[in-house]
């Protein structure tokens, strides 16, 4: 029951399979340990993309440029396919304000060299013959900076991938306890139904989970689950041909950004932000929102019926398609919404690796590939300073 | 019984998944229903799993060793039967 091993990865979701894939391949002992499935948490209860025009301008869009370039390495070089498919993005302005708020975000992307632009409602509606016809324009994002993957089979690909290298993958596996050293609270072992695991280093990637794992060190994480709801079509006739957000989703994602849409008290209320996607099974994947709920992963009604008064004002046919299933599932948010990819002063050997809200998947290639520069003692491809666990220490610090 | 059954077998009708798809989904770690949906669509076509869910659950056991009531089901979700958009988006009660 004793089992030894370089690093021990925590979730098999999304980012915990790429670390546990990216460490292994570095050459390391690597098991990655899952309380349920692989890909069994946020990772399946999500939608599919990776974007650069969700993305606050700076490291934010950097990140996700990276890790949408890199995806389209990993497409080729792995055997397992997880529905790599790059795609346009636009982002829908109904109105006029929304269009110049837009319009600004898109000048403030090019000068930092992506290549987005914007479209008027003649253009939009060739782009998309079946979009409401009096929608102001849009934001386009060119498949460069816009894919399509599958969450899920995106986490399969990673353990397959890392499998083949070596690693160990223990799923069902329950932690009752870590043990540090007494002296320098160094990490030294985790306990487990499989055994003790001795590792001098753990990788926390455990999304929402995540500060549960802290715990076990005595560390808080600031990680809290934010709530969506995505609803499936049945399989229909290719209704839009990019990813479609509405610009309201910015609104809806990032608080800063103080925009009033005009739209029912239900949406207002549902924090509805209407987004599309035609998946490579031809479902429709029609969603979302962000409401904190706590745990509770539950689809609501009200939500649903919110989702589709939105939805059918930005695409009318929807109306007579069928809904076949809503989904629900918890995002791992953090209050500045950008993650936390660092390792942890006061618990040396234990590194965290989680709270990429609604951009878990987009960034999961880039994230392992940190955690891996980090813990080899490489310098990260680029400065990620901002993404330190120390900053709340920082910020704690400075309140009190 | 389904030990018996040819690997080609179609058992989820809407998403085309054979007995033999199911017992890999099994082999790479699936010890339930929904692990076996996600591996395969096994359940999430147009009748998510009605019809199908059984014979999944009776496989899943008999490749695990167990009783068909320790594989799980799929998780419960709205709505449950098919409705238009316009159909959710109106209705008062549902």
């Amino acid at each position: 029951m004793e089992k030894f091993y370089d690093i021990v990865v925590i979730g098999a979701g999304a980012i915990g399979s790429s670390v546990a894939y990216h460490l292994q391949e570095a050459g390391f002992s690597v098991a990655l340990l899952e309380k349920k499935d692989v890909a069994s948490g946020s990772s399946s209860h999500c939608d599919a993309v990776g974007l650069i025009c969700d993305k606050l301008p700076g490291i934010d869009t950097k990140m996700g440029q990276a890790s949408i370039d890199y995806f389209g390495v990993l497409a080729k070089k792995f055997k397992y396919d997880f529905e790599y498919n790059p795609k346009g993005c636009l982002y829908i302005c109904e109105t006029k304000p929304e269009f110049d708020a837009a319009s600004e975000y898109c000048a403030k992307q090019n000068a930092d060299g992506y290549p987005l632009r914007m479209v008027r409602t003649k253009e939009l509606t060739e782009m998309e013959p079946y979009i409401a016809k009096d929608l102001y324009g849009a934001l386009y994002t060119p498949s460069s900076g816009s894919v399509a993957v599958n969450p899920y089979k995106l986490c399969f690909a990673f353990v397959h991938e890392a499998k083949e290298l070596g690693l160990d993958c223990y799923t069902y596996c329950n932690i009752s306890k870590i043990n540090t050293n007494a002296e320098t609270n160094a990490v030294e072992s985790i306990e487990t139904n499989y055994g003790t695991f001795h590792t001098k280093k753990i990788v926390d990637c455990a999304g929402v989970w995540a500060p549960e794992i802290g715990k076990l060190v005595g560390i808080d994480i600031p990680i809290e689950p934010r709530k969506g709801t995505n609803l499936v079509s049945e399989q229909t006739p290719q209704l839009c041909f990019h990813k479609i957000l509405e610009y309201g989703y910015m609104m809806s994602k990032f608080d800063s950004i103080n925009f009033k849409r005009a739209v029912s008290p239900l949406v207002e209320e549902q924090n509805i932000a209407f987004n599309l996607e035609y998946t490579m099974a031809h479902n429709l994947l029609v969603g979302g929102n962000r409401l904190f709920r706590g745990m509770d992963t539950r689809s609501e009604i009200e939500t649903m019926k919110a989702i589709c008064e939105r939805a059918m004002r930005f695409y009318p046919k929807l109306r007579d398609i069928k809904c076949i299933r809503a989904y629900s599932g918890v995002r791992p948010f953090v209050k500045d919404h950008l993650p936390i990819v660092s390792d942890v002063d006061s618990v040396p050997g234990f590194y965290i690796a989680a709270g990429h809200e609604g951009d878990g998947i987009c960034f999961s290639p880039i994230t392992g590939k940190f955690v891996k520069q980090i813990i080899c003692g490489e310098p990260t491809d680029f400065d990620i300073s901002k993404l330190d666990y120390a900053r709340f220490e920082k910020s704690k610090a400075m309140a009190s | 019984m389904s030990e018996y059954l040819d690997d080609d077998m179609i058992v989820c009708r809407c998403e085309e998944v054979t007995v033999g798809e199911i017992r890999a989904a099994v082999r790479d770690g699936a010890k339930d229903v929904v692990g076996v949906k996600r591996r395969t669509r096994a359940g999430m076509g147009l009748c998510q799993g009605r019809t199908c869910e059984k014979m999944v659950m009776a496989i899943i056991a008999s490749e695990l060793g167990k009783k068909t009531d320790q594989v799980g089901t799929s998780s419960a979700r709205p709505p449950v039967r098919p409705l238009t958009f316009g159909e959710l988006a109106d209705a008062e009660v549902i």
